[in-house]
């Protein structure tokens, strides 16, 4: 069975602090979204995850970006890459990095749920035959992606994963399952082309995402509810996933 | 009811020079023993790319040398994948022919259009398409066993009038069979006379409600070939006098089965469509698969159905399973080589002395 090779001590250094689960959902409505996916290349993949999850064959690397014009945190755009694995059984997208425009979110967002969101400038359009988004942080290009020919799709086609954000918490270094929840009203499936990657940005300079696979385009109510599982990034599932 | 022995030739992790060999040299004197015992027919599957879940992606190439060491057994495609990119259509009948006829006339041709993302994107497959190409295909091969000559303009494939070749040795050809994992092809297989093949579990009650369906439908088929109306389902089999020693070492095999199977890239987690309506699954729910849903009464944690114990208990189970309509029933017997290979042909061995002769053989074909 294919599992990760990650150094759990990198991991720790980079994670987040958590300084409480949160106990309240966080309701964020209309959120413009795109999710750009593609297959990841190169050996030693496993190495991208800790020894608690397991690498997808193929890994896909999921660009998903979330516009927001208004809400509880104002208005704001997300950009995550977060790679395909599982935990245990389930499948799961651990978060390799994020970024947000917009203060007041970035800090809830951190502050919540783990996100370890830098500041940048994130932009997420949508036209009617493409969208397009990127990221700009320092006046250098970090991301920059499109889907084209978006082709209409019933809201239950498509499907979103649980995320994994590894983080300092108060049991200790944990990924942290993010069980976000997708009210869908429109939804499309586009070409994906990745225009622009600086994977050192994303803090890990050998990720090579490269054969495209789909890009969902949707419009929807997006719900990160409280956290209630928390896995140990340094064994398995069945022995390390603890109810918070 | 009829039992068949399946196969998705799955190899574990290190794949050290000569694994795959002893993984493939392994099935074969098992078949060998069931083709001595009694058993039906051998299934193999087609997959592509799926470390360690299954490196079965020439199954014509193992179905030919079963064949080839047995007398009686029957071989089975447990699926060809009906897609242009992978397998023409003219090569399916061509070689599915070959088969028949190196077997005498001992083939059984399953279809399908995969279910992964692994597989479809490897061969740059759109996946909204699939199910329009085995649909076309399906009707396309009874034509190719069966005419002297014939033509086909279609969306998926067009050829000129040609003579496809050899012909099957069954008349009028071999029976058809698709694979069911998502609810509702059981339908399709019943609107155009097919058999069901099932590769993915059901609770007793959902395959009695789908069998019962397909048995209503196929009444009033349009019929792509000869109608094959059969059933059949698949299981795990480790059959032991002890039941713990039954349960624990079955389990394990069904455990490790789910997990690997949890761990596919499904089409619909990378790509979204229509065309697939769930994520597929080709075996039990993983937490059913090490124990935690079995039923309540049932202390040993065996998920309902699985024949998986004692003699005794396989009885029961496999009853449960003809009550209900099922015609036959399909096992696998190992997963990632976990059962040692002496254990695999005693549980073979003990299941053909003590549970076999409590069923009879279905007449129908």
């Amino acid at each position: 069975m294919l599992v990760g090779t990650g150094d759990v001590d990198a991991l720790a250094r980079r994670a987040p602090r958590l300084e409480a689960f949160p106990a309240e959902s966080l309701v964020l409505p209309d959120v413009e979204i795109l999710q750009a996916v593609f297959e990841l290349e190169g050996q030693g993949i496993e190495s991208f995850f800790p020894p608690g999850l397991h690498p997808t064959l193929p890994v896909l690397a999921v660009f998903a970006f979330w516009r927001a014009i208004e809400g509880p945190l104002g208005a704001f755009t997300l950009a995550q890459l977060r790679l395909t694995c599982r935990s245990g059984a389930r499948p799961r997208q651990l978060l390799v990095a994020s970024f947000v425009e917009g203060e007041t979110a970035r800090a809830e967002l951190n502050a919540r749920f783990a996100f370890a969101a830098k500041p940048a400038e994130v932009t997420l359009a949508r036209f009617y035959d493409r969208a397009e988004a990127r990221v700009v942080r320092d006046g250098a290009k970090l991301l920059e992606v499109h889907a084209g020919a978006p082709l209409p799709l019933a809201a239950s086609d498509l499907q979103f994963f649980a995320s994994i954000h590894p983080a300092q918490t108060p049991k200790g270094l944990r990924g942290v399952q993010i069980d976000t929840e997708y009210a869908i009203a429109r939804a499309e499936r586009g070409r994906p082309v990745l225009d622009s990657f600086d994977a050192a940005a994303f803090g890990e300079p050998r990720l090579r995402p490269s054969y495209p696979v789909a890009a969902s385009i949707a419009l929807g109510d997006i719900t990160l509810p409280r956290v209630r599982f928390v896995v140990r990034p340094d064994v398995l599932a069945f022995e390390g996933t603890e109810a918070v | 009811m009829r039992f068949g022995i399946f196969y998705e030739l799955s190899v574990p992790r290190p794949f050290a020079p000569g694994v795959e060999r002893t993984v493939y040299e392994n099935a074969l004197e098992q078949v060998r023993l069931a083709d001595e015992l009694g058993i039906d027919t051998v299934w193999a599957v087609e997959h592509h790319f799926l470390e360690e879940y299954s490196h079965c992606s020439a199954p014509e190439l193992f179905l030919t040398a079963c064949a080839m060491q047995t007398k009686r057994i029957r071989v089975g495609h447990g699926a060809v994948v009906c897609v242009p990119a992978m397998n023409h259509p003219v090569r399916v009948a061509e070689r599915a022919a070959v088969l028949d006829i190196l077997s005498g006339g001992r083939l059984e041709l399953g279809t399908a259009r995969s279910s992964t993302w692994s597989e479809l994107g490897g061969f740059e497959i759109d996946p909204d398409t699939t199910k329009q190409t085995w649909d076309e295909y399906i009707r396309a091969l009874p034509r190719m066993w069966t005419e002297e000559r014939m033509s086909w303009r279609g969306t998926s494939f067009s050829m000129p009038e040609r003579a496809v070749l050899p012909k099957p040795v069954q008349k009028p050809h071999p029976p058809l069979w698709v694979t069911v994992t998502s609810p509702g092809t059981e339908l399709d297989a019943a609107e155009r006379g097919i058999g069901c093949l099932g590769v993915a579990a059901a609770s007793y009650a959902e395959q009695e409600r789908r069998t019962r369906e397909y048995h209503r439908r196929i009444q009033s088929c349009t019929p792509v070939g000869a109608v094959n109306e059969n059933v059949a389902t698949l299981n795990f089999l480790y059959c032991h006098e002890d039941p713990k020693e039954a349960a624990r070492t079955g389990l394990g095999m069904l455990g490790l089965f789910g997990l690997s199977n949890a761990h596919l890239l499904f089409t619909r987690e990378a790509y979204p469509t229509r065309a697939y309506g769930s994520l597929a699954n080709l075996a039990p729910g993983p937490r059913a698969a090490v124990g935690r849903e079995g039923s309540p009464a049932d202390p040993s944690g065996i998920p309902e159905g699985m024949a998986i114990g004692d003699p005794e208990r396989i009885t029961r189970a496999i009853k449960e399973w003809e009550s209900i309509g099922i015609d036959g029933v399909n096992f696998l017997l190992n997963a990632m080589e976990t059962i040692p290979q002496e254990k695999v042909l005693a549980s073979l061995r003990l299941f053909a002395r003590e549970v076999m002769p409590a069923f009879a053989k279905s007449g129908k074909r």
